[in-house]
């Protein structure tokens, strides 16, 4: 079982709302911009994530959503 | 790789809508996001239904959904939602207003509902500002804040007025409280008549003018803490003022389900 934390840096806007409502401190601000000049959110602790969807339900931009996928699912 | 890069919402947005207009952190983008998400959780065929939304920023929420929208003119809304819902008697109406379109233009289309029972959901954004004219006070600017310049009056308690005019169903949540936001709408969706939600969710430039908070993230902190979840608390009790908790929750329900908080 894995967890992916998808995110979509082109479409971020650095607001950091999906960082501070993460309860498990799994993402945390690039020090990288994307195009539009935003630093966008990484993954720091993939295997802490508790899947809650919080930071998936709570981005303006759509950006980030979280999945989890069997290891051998992929063809 | 790349066929996995759509988020779970992508069949009900328009990719070139992103990234958005909102500002960063705006509340908007996120009341988009649990509408989606309600819509998705229940059993409302995409087709049928019908998103209007007025004028300022809330008007982009109709131009970026794959959904029969329609983005009207000031203070319309509430009008085009009932005729639309009548015309369209099986489809679900979903209203979204900002303050101009709620209290100020759309004012006299929403008190013209009284208690006429029109099947229609308003999600009404109100993010305390009427900002056109800089200095204007509103309905809603706070008591003694900016619009730019502070208001002598209190403002209005929507959950009352919303309740003068027949709603069935009355809630009130932040932005950062998104799964409520999607419960509510669930349950919005659920009500023969008018249901309205509203939404707390401060305009990032307002906020920033006054110098009071940094950033989108702080933002929405400063103001979830400053709110309390009492549902059902007397509609009278329910008016924002400085110094006093925001109450959030639902306040009326004509017909409660079984998972009631
Ligand atoms: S799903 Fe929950 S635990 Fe995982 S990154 Fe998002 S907010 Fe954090
Ligand atoms: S909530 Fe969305 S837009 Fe904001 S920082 Fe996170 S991914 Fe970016
Ligand atoms: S933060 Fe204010 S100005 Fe920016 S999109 Fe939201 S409501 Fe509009």
């Amino acid at each position: 079982m894995t967890i992916r934390i998808e995110i979509l840096k082109e479409r971020c806007k650095g607001c950091g709302i999906c960082i501070a409502v993460c309860q498990m401190e799994v993402l945390r601000l690039s020090g990288d911009t994307n195009e539009q000049g935003y630093a966008y959110p990484v993954v720091e602790k993939n295997e802490s994530c508790l899947i809650c969807g919080l930071c998936e339900m709570v981005c303006p931009d759509f950006a980030i959503w979280v999945r989890q996928e069997e290891e051998e699912a992929m063809p | 790789m790349n066929r996995d890069r759509f988020h779970p919402d992508h069949p009900f947005l328009y990719a070139d809508f992103f990234p958005t207009v909102w500002c960063a952190g705006c509340g908007i983008g996120t009341v988009v996001h649990s509408f989606i998400e309600a819509l998705k959780a229940s059993d409302i065929t995409p087709r049928e239904t019908g998103v209007v939304s007025g004028m300022g920023c809330s008007r982009k929420i109709s131009e970026c959904l794959k959904l029969p929208s329609f983005s009207v003119s000031d203070g319309r809304v509430v009008d085009f939602s009932v005729q639309y819902g009548l015309e369209h008697p099986t489809h679900q109406v979903v209203a979204f207003l900002n303050n101009a379109d709620f209290l100020l233009t759309g004012a006299e289309d929403f008190l013209q509902l009284r208690n006429s029972g029109h099947r229609l959901t308003i999600i009404y954004i109100n993010n305390f500002i009427f900002n056109t004219a800089g200095d204007d006070g509103f309905p809603m600017t706070p008591y003694r804040r900016k619009s730019f310049d502070g208001s002598a009056d209190l403002p209005f308690n929507i959950p009352l007025l919303a309740s003068s005019v027949g709603a069935e169903y009355i809630a009130r949540w932040t932005p950062l409280r998104a799964g409520w936001i999607k419960n509510a709408l669930m349950e919005a969706f659920q009500k023969k008549g008018t249901a309205v939600i509203e939404i707390i969710s401060p305009c990032l430039v307002y906020d920033s003018e006054s110098r009071r908070i940094l950033d989108a993230a702080e933002r929405m902190q400063f103001y979830d803490g400053r709110t309390v979840i009492q549902n059902f608390s007397p509609l009278n009790k329910l008016d924002l003022r400085e110094g006093k908790k925001i109450v959030l929750g639902t306040f009326v329900d004509s017909a409660p389900g079984e998972d009631k908080r």
